[in-house]
């Protein structure tokens, strides 16, 4: 993998300025994030396994609450 | 001569203990804090774990307590109890720095967080802030801006991060309890290298309103404290639902009961992952407080296949949510970061979004592998390092035969279970003079009565103990408790 044209691309997408100097280090953790992202391929994922929104719980106006 | 540990103002006198002497009149809560300010300011600078002393409210506390005592009104269990909390917790008057430089900028906070409030309604008096690694993300204890938290038991190493002032107050005798978070293993990690008693509870249970977070997904609160009695104490001061926390259950408080004993509990210790990434010191930790559990009840051996992939997920999900959270500062602020957080920061930003849905799934099915277990075992153990304390400025970390970088990987046994939201109390198995390590015990989700049972029969089978640290010269006794 490419690091510094994935590392171009993606932060040019989300407006992220990366200076040289922490490029090695951007590289490095980006890698060590695929290597993570690979372990989580190889789980049998069923398609009802969801959990995508943790916490998303609108509020009841103030009034139901009475 | 009086026996330091019967000494109210003692560095190692307990929270229960303290709290007895002053609802008994025979100390004041004003005298116990101005000693327990003193010795702050005494030993700090050594060990750098308080950032912020907030004297003159300590001292406004305790007066208010001493008042109550001597109008005969009922004083709560933490009466008098000097408590310190992790920075990033709110406390009036003081902008919540997180380990940050940025966040020194922000406006003092309008009010405590809600922990800190059931901290004081319980009687606990708030000493001051306790330094931690920038922004949270951290397992070292060590910080650019405000320099590192050192070992009480070796000044040379590191504390653990990131709740690193917590693990360090606390073992040094500068906090009976303090407060912190623990995100991937925040309290867990400084826990077993700095040889204190630290509470994980489940996600959800502790209210964490009025503190900068991290990873809304992960990010729990606890306590540390030398023994189990006062982790249970300030535990039980603190639950309670919360409507400004979006994640906090709306269950009532039950109180612990520690002493309840583990008779008839099935207790499991963890292999694979757990004991292939742990060093000798760490198994033989393990070892020790499965021997002690033998002696009365039934402990098996399983594995709970899911931890790796449970860890990657909570990877990937404090990587990309924490990027995200912060991607505002990271395009205006970048030079103000801390070199050792900023390039993760800037990766996790970068990362596909279908890496982060993925790694939420994962932990859903990760959970529904630990229930799985939860139908044979009550309790399993696992060691909370992999190792002891390293030397300070450490790099790398040498495990199962490979060098690994050292701060993504200083939790890779603990953060398996908070990614899945389980509560865990880290009780030190460690002889005096010798450098601490912890032991995990993880319960089933809302059980953390179980986990706080395991390590109350820990203590008093003389297995586990937050020794003190060598480096921290004895207190004088007091000729005379009055």
């Amino acid at each position: 993998m490419d690091h510094d044209a994935y590392i171009d691309a993606a932060s040019a997408m989300v407006g992220l300025t990366i200076a040289g100097e922490y490029r090695p280090g951007v590289a490095r953790f980006l890698a060590v994030a695929a290597e993570m992202a690979a372990i989580l391929e190889a789980v049998p994922l069923d398609d009802a396994e969801l959990a995508l929104a943790p916490v998303y719980r609108p509020p009841f106006p103030k009034a139901e609450h009475a | 001569m009086l026996d330091p540990m019967d000494d109210p103002t003692s560095p190692w006198s307990s929270a229960a203990q303290i709290a007895a002497a002053v609802r008994g009149g025979h100390v004041s809560a004003v005298e116990i804090t101005r000693t327990a300010l003193e010795r702050v300011q005494s030993h700090n600078p050594r060990i750098n774990a308080y950032t912020d002393l907030t004297a003159g409210r300590a001292l406004r506390e305790a007066a208010a307590i001493d008042r109550a005592q001597a109008a005969g009104q009922p004083l709560g269990p933490l009466a008098g109890v000097p408590f310190a909390v992790k920075n990033l917790f709110d406390v009036k008057g003081l902008p919540t720095r997180a380990g940050a430089r940025i966040n020194r900028e922000l406006v003092p906070a309008e009010r405590d967080a809600t922990l800190i409030s059931r901290m004081n309604q319980a009687g606990a008096v708030l000493l001051g802030t306790l330094n931690m690694g920038e922004y949270a993300y951290d397992f070292t204890g060590e910080n650019a801006h405000d320099g590192p938290c050192r070992n009480p038991h070796d000044l040379s190493r590191m504390s653990g991060g990131s709740s690193s002032g917590c693990g360090a107050a606390t073992a040094a005798g500068l906090a009976p309890i303090s407060l912190g978070s623990d995100t991937n293993g925040s309290l867990r990690v400084p826990a077993s290298l700095c040889g204190v008693f630290s509470l994980k509870p489940t996600y959800g249970r502790l209210s964490r309103a009025g503190t900068f977070p991290f990873v809304d997904s992960l990010d729990h609160l606890g306590p540390m404290a030398r023994s189990t009695q006062d982790l249970a104490l300030a535990y039980d001061a603190m639950q309670g639902p919360d409507p400004a926390d979006h994640a906090c259950a709306d269950l009532p408080p039950r109180a612990s009961d520690p002493m309840a004993g583990i008779r008839g509990l099935k207790i499991a210790v963890l292999d694979g992952w757990f004991h292939d990434n742990a060093d000798d010191l760490a198994r033989d930790a393990v070892a020790a407080a499965a021997a002690a559990f033998a002696g009365v009840t039934k402990v098996s051996v399983a594995s709970f296949d899911a931890a790796e992939a449970a860890r990657a997920a909570a990877y990937l999900v404090t990587n990309s949510e924490s990027a995200g959270f912060h991607l505002d500062r990271l395009r205006g602020r970048i030079k103000d970061y801390d070199p050792d957080t900023r390039d993760r920061f800037l990766a996790g930003a970068l990362l596909p979004a279908a890496w982060a849905s993925r790694a939420q799934r994962v932990r859903h099915w990760g959970l529904q592998q630990a229930l799985e277990l939860f139908r044979s075992y009550d309790l399993l153990l696992a060691p909370a390092t992999p190792c002891a304390a390293p030397l300070s400025g450490s790099k790398t970390l040498r495990l199962a035969g490979q060098d690994l970088a050292l701060r993504p990987n200083l939790g890779l046994l603990s953060q398996p279970f908070s990614s899945i939201g389980l509560p865990v109390v880290t009780a030190p198995i460690f002889a005096p003079d010798t450098l601490p390590i912890g032991v995990q015990l993880i319960a089933a989700p809302w059980r953390e009565d179980l986990t706080l049972r395991a390590a109350a029969f820990l203590e008093t089978s003389e297995t586990a103990a937050a020794y003190p640290p060598t480096v921290i010269p004895p207190a004088p006794a007091r000729a005379r408790l009055h």
